[in-house]
């Protein structure tokens, strides 16, 4: 059992940290946050190619989060793999000692930064959660065995504000049907809504960890422009107050906001954990943790 | 049907740059349809490179036809003879009936036209959009009868991804999302339990290229071919 599955079953709440894998080989100021943040949080999450823009793989990082000596929590997505790179992929993860997932179906290629490669998507992520219960069950997708079974802990997405919503649970209940044993949503910045989710969000034995996020100037120019195309909508007063302000202080005061945002989700126990995104930053993490009260693991 | 657009007039004009007497052959069914390579933008197409290339002083012999169907060899063996006078063919069918015409007239090179674009329905005339990417194995009945490998741009199985906004497509805001139309549909019809279901992985192995049909009337005639 890996020990973020430990923590989240222990019922402790559970901060997972969002690293930026580097689009080149430098990887110490990925890894910065690793020394720095280890004994505050749960896991350190390895995006795969975020936003389709090509950065280092996902595994990789996570193994050198491992050699760091801290939990890795490896994202995989069904974009820029077959299902034969799929399992390939996942044997090689759990061959490095990686066993914590996190399985989407990933953005859109044209979205990205290499509009012009072919998009894959041969498996989607409920079945690639699927592929995943097979490998350790030991068959990989076509049915042949395998010599030595893959141990992992697989998560998926679920999207609090999908809109329609309908569809969005359906295929939630299917995520947890093909074995997600805990979710991850988009950052959450309305807690109205939230929480509304939350009342229409089936029951099951799963986990949740919210995400949070910290504002970077960009967005909130952006939105404040009404270009806003995202999956999670930003409140208006929020909105107001980081807007026509100089970058790294929007970043500071995106910090204390998100801050305020863990504790409350952690004080009103809308979830098991959280997600937090802070632009790969220590600084940033760590005002955001400071923010929450949560200088001390646990 | 299948929907082509024209090939920019630049580039067919550097295609046939070399030669002084060409055939444009037209295609009279799908690419007629979408106004792409049919008998009246074979004559538009001839006109064009006369008057281009007269005003930089070039002669070009331009021979016109078209064919009912390029991707039938009924239609296509007549042309033999009347294509053996040119030194160079542009064919304005989709890439199938471009491959076709080739295969009996080899002697020439030969160029298309149109860029075939894909298997789409006519809107209203001029504006086509696609509906079947030919996958060999058809979901529609499960589906409300919205195609998940076309309409939805990942083609997933098993319901939207996370990136639906206000019910359209993250690849392309000005379309809807698929998959938030199959769930209306299916909603409608009252059976969304086949959404429920989980879709197994996609049997890609039907559609390796190239594809071969034959009709089971057939099968002792064709029994063994490729
Ligand atoms: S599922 Fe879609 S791509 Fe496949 S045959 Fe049917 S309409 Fe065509
Ligand atoms: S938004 Fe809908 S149609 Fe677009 S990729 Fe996602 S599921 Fe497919």
């Amino acid at each position: 059992m890996s020990k973020l599955q430990k923590t989240l079953a222990g019922g402790a709440f559970t901060v997972v940290v969002e690293l930026k894998p580097p689009k080149g080989t430098q990887v110490a100021e990925m890894l910065a946050p690793v020394g720095a943040l280890q004994d505050r949080v749960a896991a350190f999450a390895l995006p795969d190619n975020e936003h389709a823009r090509m950065r280092l793989a996902p595994w990789a990082a996570a193994r050198l989060v491992k050699d760091a000596g801290a939990e890795p929590l490896v994202n995989l997505t069904c974009r820029d793999r077959n299902r034969l790179a799929l399992e390939s992929d996942l044997l090689g993860a759990a061959a490095l000692g990686l066993e914590n997932l996190l399985l989407v179906s990933g953005d859109y290629v044209t979205l990205g930064d290499h509009p012009q490669a072919k998009p894959v998507y041969d498996a989607d992520s409920v079945q690639l959660l699927q592929i995943v219960q097979g490998l350790m069950a030991g068959q990989d997708s076509a049915g042949n065995p395998l010599k030595g079974n893959p141990v992992f802990f697989p998560g998926a997405v679920v999207i609090p504000e999908a809109d329609p919503l309908a569809p969005q649970l359906l295929k939630f209940d299917k995520k947890v049907a093909a074995g997600a044993q805990f979710f991850v949503t988009p950052p959450v910045f309305d807690l109205e809504r939230f929480r509304q989710f939350k009342e229409h969000m089936p029951s099951h034995p799963v986990k949740l960890l919210a995400g949070i996020k910290v504002l970077g100037a960009d967005e909130v120019a952006q939105a404040a422009a009404g270009q806003w195309r995202k999956v999670y909508s930003l409140p208006p007063d929020l909105l107001a107050e980081l807007s026509g302000k100089e970058a790294e202080e929007v970043l500071a005061l995106g910090a204390a906001q998100a801050g305020r945002l863990l504790k409350q989700i952690k004080d009103e126990k809308l979830a098991d954990g959280v997600y937090l995104k802070a632009k790969g930053r220590t600084d940033l993490m760590m005002r955001v943790l400071e923010a929450a009260g949560l200088q001390h693991k646990g | 049907m299948i929907i082509a657009e024209r090939k920019p007039f630049a580039e067919i004009k550097a295609m046939v740059a070399p030669y002084k007497k060409i055939l444009i052959i037209g295609c009279g069914t799908c690419v007629a349809v979408c106004l792409a390579g049919g008998e009246k933008e074979v004559g538009l197409l001839a006109s064009q490179l006369k008057l281009a290339l007269g005003l930089e002083d070039k002669r070009l012999e331009i021979g016109e036809i078209t064919v009912e169907r390029q991707c039938d060899l009924e239609f296509l063996r007549p042309l033999c003879d009347f294509t053996a006078d040119y030194e160079a063919i542009i064919s304005m069918a989709c890439g199938a009936g471009v491959q076709y015409l080739k295969q009996l007239c080899y002697l020439q090179p030969i160029f298309p036209g149109v860029n075939t674009s894909f298997i789409g329905v006519n809107n209203e005339p001029g504006y086509y959009t696609e509906r079947c990417r030919a996958c060999n194995h058809c979901y529609l009945g499960l589906t409300g009868g919205i195609c998940p490998v076309t309409m939805c741009p990942k083609g997933l199985l098993n319901g939207p991804c996370g990136g639906t906004i206000q019910g359209r497509c993250e690849a392309d805001p000005e379309k809807e999302c698929a998959w938030s139309k199959i769930y209306h549909r299916l909603e409608l019809e009252g059976s969304l339990d086949k959404m429920r279901r989980i879709m197994p992985l996609h049997p890609h192995d039907r559609s390796t290229t190239p594809g071969t049909v034959i009709h089971p009337a057939f099968k002792r005639r064709y029994g063994a071919h490729e």
